[in-house]
């Protein structure tokens, strides 16, 4: 079973480097940008290890540590503080309150992962994926909404294996009453049919089962999805931030 | 002099830009002497902050022309530069940098014995803006050059009363 993974950190950069640490392993990344966020998703998804920054908006990584050293349920999960504050108090307090590790930006992913690896194994992803981990594959979680990440290069076997994929995961979706998803495209580099294609087939198998979609792409490929017939009236946010806050 | 004045902060933020810009963005930059802000600011620019606060007051801005913080944002995010998404990507990726930088330096006035608190990165974007800052007993302005850009670091530090 892949370890769960809670990354939360009010930069997505941060975010996304940490997960693309952990990406050649067996680990499903769930992310969360500040405290109360993270809080939520600890107690929904009950993760392996939290990776936690301290200054954030809202509620910060002390407060968040505190409130998951003071639940039951929640006390356990090893955490490691990942942060720009070094300062030799700053780093005793915390470490007094339990966390297991304390890493200092900036960092480099696999200095992460040799930290991670000495309090938990790490299973290498296997490079064979069975049918049924295929969607893990595209897919992530934040909060209520699955983004559905495409990968750079989108061909017609890219093309059916994510149909596939999203048909699963829109069952598993549907099963949990999560009627939200992001499809971002912003880091596929060729705008073409096999993406057009892609792009209608995704949201009427969406629309099908009453799940909102809004589409992530660069300001060029909202350009480019104009030129296309089928996709010429679909409007497009710039980033997954502005999509959540379309719903 | 007081103990703030002893603080050799030049050298350790010069230190702290080169290791993080190093580390999380493979960019070597070389200190040098600051150019003038409107060397940055002839056009498109963006000032990333962060403050910090307890019993020193201070704040650090970082000023890179918006050439050079799409180019940070492609390092960071390991992407071409031409893959770089909208402005948000580019605000975050200073602001992390500008984070880095100050909790760097808070963490060392910290340890000095100026125990303060850090804010979470603000970003000022756009053209024809200036910023000031006032009523600071120490100030450092330190220029930093990569292949192709400069790039403006000031900070500023007073005692709080």
């Amino acid at each position: 079973m892949a370890l769960k993974v809670l990354t939360v950190d009010d930069s997505k950069t941060i975010r996304m480097i940490v997960k693309k640490a952990f990406q050649p392993f067996d680990c499903t990344l769930i992310e969360a940008e500040n405290g109360v966020e993270g809080l939520a998703a600890a107690t929904r998804e009950k993760p392996g290890l939290i990776i936690l920054d301290i200054t954030m908006p809202v509620m910060n990584g002390v407060e968040m540590l505190d409130r998951l050293k003071a639940d039951a349920d929640l006390k356990d999960i090893p955490v490691i503080m990942l942060t720009a504050e070094s300062g030799k108090d700053n780093v005793v307090n915390i470490v007094k309150k339990g966390v297991r590790d304390y890493m200092v930006k900036p960092f480099k992913g696999e200095d992460l992962i040799a930290r991670v690896r000495k309090i938990l194994p790490l299973a290498e992803r296997a490079t064979e994926e069975s049918p049924e981990a295929k969607p893990a594959k595209y897919f992530t979680r934040i909060d209520d909404i699955i983004v559905l990440t495409l990968p750079a290069k989108v061909t017609r076997p890219v093309t059916v294996e994510i149909e596939g994929s999203l048909q699963s995961k829109v069952k598993e979706m549907s099963e949990a009453s999560l009627k939200k998803l992001i499809l971002d495209m912003g880091g596929v580099t060729e705008t073409n049919v096999s993406l057009i294609k892609l792009i209608i087939s995704s949201i009427q198998q969406c629309q099908k089962s009453g799940i909102a979609v809004k589409l992530v792409a660069t300001p060029k490929q909202g350009e480019e999805l104009k030129g296309f017939q089928e996709t010429s009236a679909l409007s497009v946010t710039h980033s997954i931030e502005e999509a959540k806050t379309a719903f | 002099m007081t103990e703030l004045d002893r603080l050799d902060l030049k050298g350790f933020v010069t230190n702290s830009v080169q290791r993080v810009f190093q580390t999380m963005l493979s960019m070597s930059l070389t200190p040098g002497e600051p150019p003038p802000r409107e060397r940055i600011a002839d056009g498109r620019h963006i000032v990333g902050t962060v403050g910090f606060a307890g019993t020193v007051m201070g704040n650090v801005n970082l000023f890179v022309s918006l050439e050079f913080a799409r180019e940070m944002t492609a390092a960071m995010l390991g992407v071409p530069a031409e893959e770089v998404g909208g402005e948000e990507e580019v605000k975050d990726v200073v602001g992390e940098v500008c984070n880095m930088v100050g909790g760097d330096l808070k963490s060392r006035l910290c340890d000095a014995g100026f125990p303060c608190s850090l804010s979470i990165p603000t970003i000022t974007f756009g053209e024809n803006f200036h910023i000031e800052s006032k009523g600071w007993v120490r100030q450092e302005r330190l220029g930093f050059q990569n292949s192709r850009h400069p790039a403006l670091l000031e900070v500023y530090v007073k005692i709080s009363t």
